[in-house]
């Protein structure tokens, strides 16, 4: 499973924090594998809606989540604005952004003389 | 700035993020730029201490009886979960809780409100004597703030990269100004107009941290969000009024995106058509009208785009030429016809590119 996560907006709003982070489960550990996969099966992707709807009238500096996960054949995406009400949505969304910020992290590391720090199956594009 | 490890004065000052960027870039505006904003971010902790106590609680619904320009603020913690609207943590009157992000936002809502009021004449968002409402602790590791329509929200941010997001005053200053706003023109929040309700914001910000601080337009460090980026990052705040474009150049957060002319706008689907980008057209233009004008930017430049921003005439799909007309306007109409005030913000618009 294929998964993407594009944040666009928000007032803090960061050319190189909105992604798209991508993860493919076969470059991940076993469980943490499972576990995402679990996530997606919780949000019911493939047959929710896709999304973002209105946000509330007079409503600014909303971040929108957009969310793909390719699995086989199939491939969806949702978008959704914060806050996020859909639980399942959330933790998601929630755990594709800990993945993301990871791989920032060990691309801050990476400066020089640092040499390089990878992250299997994750990568942020330059 | 991470005020908590910031114990020496000349270390706070002198980060080496901000050394390198002087290094690289070595301008005296730019380094003159950086010290100020350090130094006033310093400044409004230490004012905050020196706020006059709150008068009197009043936790009801205004009576029509009551007196306007009081505010009525409500500090929620939301627990670092996202259920709103979480507990209550400090309202009206209460003294101080302990938690910074309840008093900063406490003390920031209470700035704003106040420099609307004083300065405007402006009885809250609504101009009726709305409550405030701010929540804070919003999230896990939360690095956003926003206004949902009724109330406002900030995030702790990473402590990586973004310090707790009530840092900065603009930033509440920024978020009820969304709602003023929303109350008034009702810009449309996409493209141009959208653009344009993310400048007034900025304007606010900007002017409300200005007022507080007694700075001129010449003093002011024109940034929106200073002190909000960690010492991790190369750059000192999330936009620059004054500079767009030239707020942060680091390896995680990339480029400051922010165009300051015409010339550059940035057409993109992304952010609601780049309303955090393209801002930065007209908050150039407004910085150059302070700029001419001298003296308190909220005086004269800030009373112009504020008759613009409650005038009937800016609609919800007003674009940037529309928005700088209605500016001229504005300055005719308040200091007369072909005066300096309208000469000032006309030669603001064509220095970014729009003939008003």
């Amino acid at each position: 499973m294929r998964l993407k996560l594009k944040t666009e907006g928000g007032f803090a709003s960061f050319p190189g924090l909105q992604g798209p982070v991508e993860i493919d489960t076969e470059g991940l550990g076993e469980e943490e594998a499972a576990e995402l996969v679990r996530r997606v099966r919780e949000t019911r992707f493939f047959e929710r809606p896709e999304g973002p709807g209105e946000p509330p009238p007079g409503a600014a500096d909303l971040r929108l989540h957009v969310v793909t996960v390719e699995e086989g054949a199939r491939s969806r995406t949702v978008r959704a604005y914060e806050p996020v009400e859909d639980p399942a949505l959330r933790a998601l969304i929630e755990a594709l952004d800990a993945q993301a910020r990871e791989i920032r992290r060990a691309r801050r590391g990476r400066g020089p003389g640092g040499g390089p720090v990878g992250r299997p199956g994750g990568n942020v594009p330059p | 700035m991470n005020h908590a490890a910031c114990r020496n004065p000349v270390f706070c000052l002198t980060p080496p993020y901000l050394l390198r960027r002087i290094a690289r870039n070595g301008s005296p505006a730019q380094r003159e730029t950086a010290t100020r904003t350090l130094a006033s971010d310093g400044t409004f902790r230490s004012l905050r201490q020196a706020t006059p106590p709150s008068r009197a609680p009043d936790a009801g619904v205004r009576g029509v009886l009551e007196p306007e320009g009081r505010k009525r603020r409500t500090i929620f913690d939301v627990g670092n979960t996202q259920n709103l609207p979480g507990r209550v943590a400090r309202t009206e009157g209460e003294g101080p809780s302990g938690d910074a992000a309840v008093d900063e936002a406490y003390d920031g809502l209470g700035a704003t409100y106040d420099f609307f009021w004083e300065v405007y004449e402006r009885d809250s968002i609504d101009d009726d004597g709305l409550p405030l409402n701010g929540h804070v602790h919003f999230g896990v590791d939360y690095a956003n703030a926003f206004w949902d329509g009724e109330r406002m929200v900030f995030g702790d941010g990473d402590g990586e990269l973004f310090n707790r997001f009530t840092i900065s005053l603009d930033v509440m200053g920024h978020e009820l100004s969304h709602g003023v706003t929303q109350y008034e023109s009702g810009l449309n929040y996409m493209g141009q107009p959208g653009a344009l309700n993310e400048h007034l914001s900025d304007v606010y910000g900007s002017l409300v941290k200005q007022y507080l601080l007694g700075q001129t337009a010449e003093e002011a460090d024109w940034l929106i969000g200073a002190g909000l980026l960690t010492e991790n990052v190369d750059g000192v705040a999330l936009r620059s009024m004054r500079e767009p474009g030239t707020a942060f150049d680091d390896e995680v957060l990339g480029e400051d995106p922010q165009p300051a002319h015409m010339d550059d706008f940035v057409r993109t689907f992304e952010d609601n058509g780049g309303v955090h980008i393209n801002s930065g057209i007209p908050n150039r233009a407004f910085y150059l009208a302070a700029a001419a004008l001298g003296g308190n930017a909220w005086e004269v430049a800030g009373r112009i785009w504020n008759a613009t921003a409650i005038d009937p005439r800016l609609k919800p799909d007003t674009g940037f030429r529309r928005f700088a007309r209605l500016t001229a306007r504005n300055a005719a109409s308040l200091y007369g016809s072909g005066g300096r005030e309208e000469d000032a913000v006309r030669g603001a618009w064509e220095g970014v590119g729009i003939t008003p």
